[in-house]
């Protein structure tokens, strides 16, 4: 299998504060990556190194066979990323915004509409297509950023808290693509804190604190050992 | 029981925090500081201003340039409500509280107003008039004067202030009264020129100046309060609690600007434009009531300058104004909207160019229409050049120095003052070769290559920087 993601040594500073520390890990085609770990943890500053949101302090990163350092545009060209604050711009309506993304990656007009469609009728949000993104609620412009990271249907998805404000209804439906995604050979690397979501569907887990990765393994060995994640997670992390 | 400056203490410390997390605290406490510099350094040129221009034409100058900062001021509150919301969130901003504790929302406007009044009167007013009071001891000026300066430019800023307030609560019930009301205005400046009829003087505050008196002081204060009072008693403050609906106009924007490959990034600027508050107010407010102001000045004060042209005076300010249509295009955007699709700040900062160009046309016709009426169409073709050169070269400094950032990056002292010492001397240099010859202008354009440089040189910049957390 190959590998999709790749890194050395990646350490992040904030002025005195060490947000990632020298982490090394890889991720191979076709893995439901999640990658849990505490409020502050470095999580979200992880995947904003991968995607080239961020440039690193030290160490390197490759994402799909190529350096994120060099080529940042380059990787976001090829995958699609759902950050951690939805913020389409205030005054395009929803279908406004999949035709913005969509003319970016360079879809043509036909394909946007399509596929635009699809992510309305998928996530029961057709009837918000017209309505001005500021005026969307959380959860709706959570199901937008869903459309439009994965409009351009890429090999690999980054998802930072991915279900948070949906509803339980839709957090199926998102579950189902996300394992239906990594069925056809996508893959995911996706951040959370909710554990349920990362037990009930990830093939691998990471766990990060303090900006260090302090296990990494498939959820088959958990599930062999009978081993509970929530229970495995505070014994690394908390009080347990 | 709570203080009752409470509120106003907390916003006051609010807008400072806001400022000192964005720019750095230091750099913009240092921002009055270099503003006091510059005024005593240009208060000791004055021996040299009496020259060419009598001193009492420059003190009309000064007071008339207040009432044009407080009418930006107030312009500017239309965006800003909308500008601090995009970036904060409307939860993190006191203004916005009225809707989770018991205070009302006229009552957090009052405190908004006031705190904005404290707020320009520390950062602008208090240190021009400080620079020129160190000054005025080596020119052996009385310090009286600055005494009473400082008071008329303050009121001269309020007055700016409290009619630019009072017309856009008016916009904010009837746009079509509001143009009726400035078509009069406007008719009545150029009918009362044309009569010969002096306007300059009428301005209370600088009566006051010249002749301090109870009378003038309470004309003054009326001409503040009662507008401000009419705003208060009908203030609107729309929150939006309907969702807004339109059909996809994005992807015809983008197809009738098919012509630029940035077509997409233009088409969403423009809708942002119009679909954002103040809509055509914005327009008129930060853009054509400014040059609407500065036209009819402009043609008084050339009258004690016979040598200088019109048109090419008004062409290099024109171009100067218009360069703050890319302030606008770069007001609803944040790069954390972008920052996860493959576009780079350079491609941003290039399809802005590119819409700048686009609204430019307004300015274009406007300039046609001062070469027409002012009789002096021959001159146009150096005039569109001066205006040209300096909207390019003033737009590529601000891309250079501020890239997506210019609202923000402008209050830092470094960035400022680069601006200035960048800015102003290309502007000074059209005016006086335009006051030697206008024909000279027609050479202008040799610094367009020294603007390409610049842009080019923005966009490295900012490629090259990991993006401002704002």
């Amino acid at each position: 299998m190959n590998n999709v993601v790749e890194t050395r040594g990646l350490t992040k500073n904030f002025g005195k504060l060490r947000a990632v520390d020298n982490v090394s890990f890889s991720i191979t085609e076709g893995e439901l990556f999640g990658l849990l770990g505490p409020n502050g943890s470095g999580k979200t500053t992880m995947i904003k190194l991968l995607t080239g949101q961020l440039k690193s302090t030290k160490g390197r990163a490759r994402v799909l066979g190529i350096d994120v350092i060099k080529e940042p545009v380059k990787v976001r060209e090829l995958v699609g990323i759902i950050p951690e604050q939805e913020t389409p711009p205030s005054f395009l309506t929803a279908e406004e915004y999949l035709h913005f993304v969509g003319n970016i990656r360079k879809m043509d007009k036909e394909s946007i509409k399509e596929k635009g469609d699809d992510w309305f009728d998928l996530l029961e949000f057709e009837d918000q297509r017209d309505v001005l993104c500021k005026d969307l609620s959380r959860g709706t412009r959570q199901k937008l950023m869903f459309a439009q990271a994965f409009i351009h249907e890429p090999r690999l998805a980054f998802i930072d808290e991915p279900v948070i404000n949906l509803d339980p209804i839709i957090q199926r439906k998102v579950k189902d693509y996300l394992l239906s995604f990594i069925k056809n050979n996508g893959t995911i690397f996706f951040s959370t804190h909710v554990l349920e979501i990362a037990e009930e569907i990830c093939t691998s887990i990471g766990i990060i604190d303090k900006g260090r990765i302090i296990y990494k393994g498939p959820m088959k060995s958990l599930k062999k050992k009978r081993q509970r994640l929530d229970n495995f997670f505070l014994k690394l992390v908390g009080d347990l | 029981m709570p203080n009752r400056f409470e509120l106003l203490k907390s916003m006051i410390k609010e807008e400072w925090r806001i400022h000192a997390v964005l720019i750095g605290g230091k750099m913009f406490l240092l921002f009055p500081v270099m503003l006091a510099v510059l005024a005593f350094l240009g208060s000791l040129f004055l021996p040299v201003i009496k020259i060419v221009l009598p001193l009492k034409q420059f003190v009309v100058i000064v007071h008339y340039v207040f009432v044009l900062f407080g009418v930006s001021v107030g312009s500017f509150g239309l965006l800003g409500k909308e500008v601090m919301n995009r970036r904060f969130g409307q939860a993190s901003l006191i203004a916005y509280s009225s809707r989770t504790l018991p205070v009302s929302e006229k009552r957090i406007f009052v405190n908004f107003f006031v705190k904005d009044i404290i707020y320009y009167f520390l950062l602008w007013i208090i240190p021009f008039v400080l620079g020129f009071a160190i000054a005025s001891p080596l020119l052996s000026i009385s310090l009286n004067y600055s005494i009473i300066l400082l008071i008329t430019l303050t009121l001269s800023f309020l007055i700016g202030l409290s009619v630019v307030f009072f017309l856009s609560t008016v916009y904010a019930h009837s746009s079509r009264l509001l143009i009726a009301m400035l078509t009069i205005t406007a008719v009545a400046l150029f009918a009362l020129n044309y009569l010969k009829i002096s306007l300059l003087y009428l301005l209370p505050s600088l009566s006051f100046f010249f002749m301090p008196s109870y009378v003038q002081l309470v004309a003054c204060l009326l001409i503040i309060l009662i507008p401000i009072s009419l705003s208060m008693i009908f203030l609107k403050i729309d929150y939006p609690e309907k969702k807004k609906r339109f059909r996809n106009s994005l992807a015809v924007l983008t197809n009738l600007l098919s012509f630029s490959k940035y077509s997409t990034f233009i088409s969403k600027d423009f809708l942002d434009l119009m679909r954002s508050e103040g809509g055509l107010g914005k327009i008129i407010f930060s853009f054509i009531f400014p040059i609407a102001i500065i036209w009819p000045m402009l043609l008084i004060f050339l009258k004690f300058i016979p040598v200088a042209n019109f048109l090419m005076i008004f062409s290099v300010l024109l171009g100067a104004i218009s360069s703050t249509i890319y302030n606008w295009l770069t007001e609803f955007d944040l790069f954390t909207s972008y920052s996860f699709l493959p576009v780079r700040i350079s491609t941003l900062i290039k399809s802005k160019l590119r819409g700048y160009a686009i609204i430019n046309l307004v300015s274009i016709s406007i300039l046609i229409l001062a070469a027409l009426l002012s009789g002096q169409i021959n001159y146009f073709i150096p005039s569109f050049f001066a205006f040209l050169v300096t909207s390019l070269y003033t737009v590529a400094v601000t891309i250079y120095l501020t890239g997506l950032h210019s609202n923000i990056l402008l209050y830092n002292a470094k960035i400022f003052l680069a601006y200035i010492a960048s800015a102003s001397p290309i502007m000074l240099v059209l005016m006086f070769a335009s006051i030697i010859n206008p024909n000279i202008l027609l050479i202008s354009p040799a610094l367009l290559p020294l603007c390409y440089y610049l842009i080019k040189k923005g966009y490295d910049k900012w490629d090259s920087k990991t993006e401002l957390s704002f």
